[in-house]
């Protein structure tokens, strides 16, 4: 049983970022099959992150974000994240509404649920590649939408497990749409309990 | 304001004495504390992320309401700041995601309670607060006039 997320060993890590390379893939194509454009992504990566570190890498506290959330329970609990920047925002807005937005104040509700549609649907497809993969199952959450300061958005998952961890563990990636690198960040976060049973399920891990 | 300011990140805490700004980022379930002795103008900006501390360890004082705010009393006192007149300001105790189950929804409030109910035991006095809703809060707090700004996304500043 893991007690901290810096106990992985490089073996876990390569498996979770497999994983995540899987996952996002999923999620990708789902999403190129929506906005009808072609999207890829990049190599995923696994980060283990102090909280500090962890708002740095996301590109600072104040920048608004639109931020997708989901929970995940039964033989896995955690939060999936969906972390959309504004040129994410404008593919999605582009492609599905034929509009673009040069600020997030001009999102109106129709913008808002489309964003929270497409967030959710990469969440799912991601979800459903790891649960078919460690042939485990998971139940989510209908998704809850913030548009606010990414700094607060991301502390929801540190919060959560905050009490387990100094550290927030993220597995996720970026989309490339029509040879232009967008950044969207999907970030899984299961508790540490999860992780070590996903680990055991995938067969990587000891004991 | 702002020549001579100092970040504070979270699980953290720093203290400025005669002037200087403290500014805290991006608070959403989490709670800045703003501490006060306006004899010595002595402030200290506390970030929490928990309401209580249940470490086996405790590493981390400051990520806890309530070591966290036992452990920057301490330090102030160590400086010279007397109970009696050290004040506190909070901001913070959002909730960021209307999401069912768990206890992702109510840390805010969590925080919230869990700060005035240690005030309280340690006799400090809140002055002021800008708790709950759903918005995210940067902290900036002045040391020499004890007072503090809250900037939010969407919303007008708020002087307190």
């Amino acid at each position: 049983m893991l007690e901290s997320y810096d106990q992985l060993t490089s073996l876990e890590i390569d498996t979770l970022r497999e994983i995540g390379s899987i996952g996002s893939g999923n999620a990708a194509t789902a999403l190129s099959q929506m906005l009808g454009r072609e999207i890829r992504i990049t190599l995923p990566e696994v980060r283990i992150m102090g909280y500090n570190e962890a708002i740095e890498w996301i590109g600072g506290p104040e920048a608004v974000t639109a931020g997708v959330l989901v929970r995940m329970s039964n033989q896995m609990n955690g939060i999936m994240l969906s972390v959309q920047k504004l040129e994410f925002v404008n593919i999605v807005l582009g492609s599905m509404l034929s509009k673009q937005a040069t600020s997030y104040e001009e999102l109106g509700e129709l913008e808002r649920s489309a964003l929270v549609e497409v967030g959710n649907i990469m969440i799912s497809t991601f979800i459903n590649a790891l649960t078919g993969l460690a042939g485990i199952k998971v139940n989510l959450t209908v998704p809850a939408f913030a548009l606010d300061m990414q700094g607060a958005i991301l502390t929801v998952p540190m919060a959560e497990y905050g009490g387990m961890s100094d550290y927030l563990m993220t597995i996720g990636g970026n989309f490339v749409c029509d040879g232009m690198h967008v950044p969207c960040h999907l970030l899984l976060s299961p508790d540490l309990r999860s992780l070590s049973f996903l680990l055991r399920k995938l067969g990587v891990a000891d004991g | 304001m702002a020549d001579k300011s100092l970040t504070v990140g979270i699980a953290d805490m720093k203290m400025a004495r005669g002037e200087g700004v403290l500014i805290t980022y991006a608070l959403g379930s989490c709670i800045g504390l703003c501490f006060h002795d306006p004899r010595l103008r002595l402030g200290a900006l506390l970030h929490i992320m928990l309401p209580l501390n249940m470490e086996a360890g405790r590493k981390t004082p400051l990520k806890y309401a309530d070591t966290g705010i036992r452990e920057t009393l301490k330090q102030m006192e160590a400086r010279g700041a007397s109970r009696s007149r050290i004040t506190v300001k909070i901001a913070g105790g959002a909730k960021m995601f209307e999401v069912a189950g768990g206890n992702l929804g109510n840390i805010g409030q969590r925080n919230v309670e869990s700060v005035h109910a240690i005030l309280k035991q340690e006799n400090i006095r809140l002055l002021a607060e800008d708790v709950g809703g759903k918005v995210a809060r940067t902290l900036l707090f002045d040391v020499a006039s004890g007072q503090g700004c809250i900037r939010s996304y969407g919303r007008q500043d708020i002087i307190f």
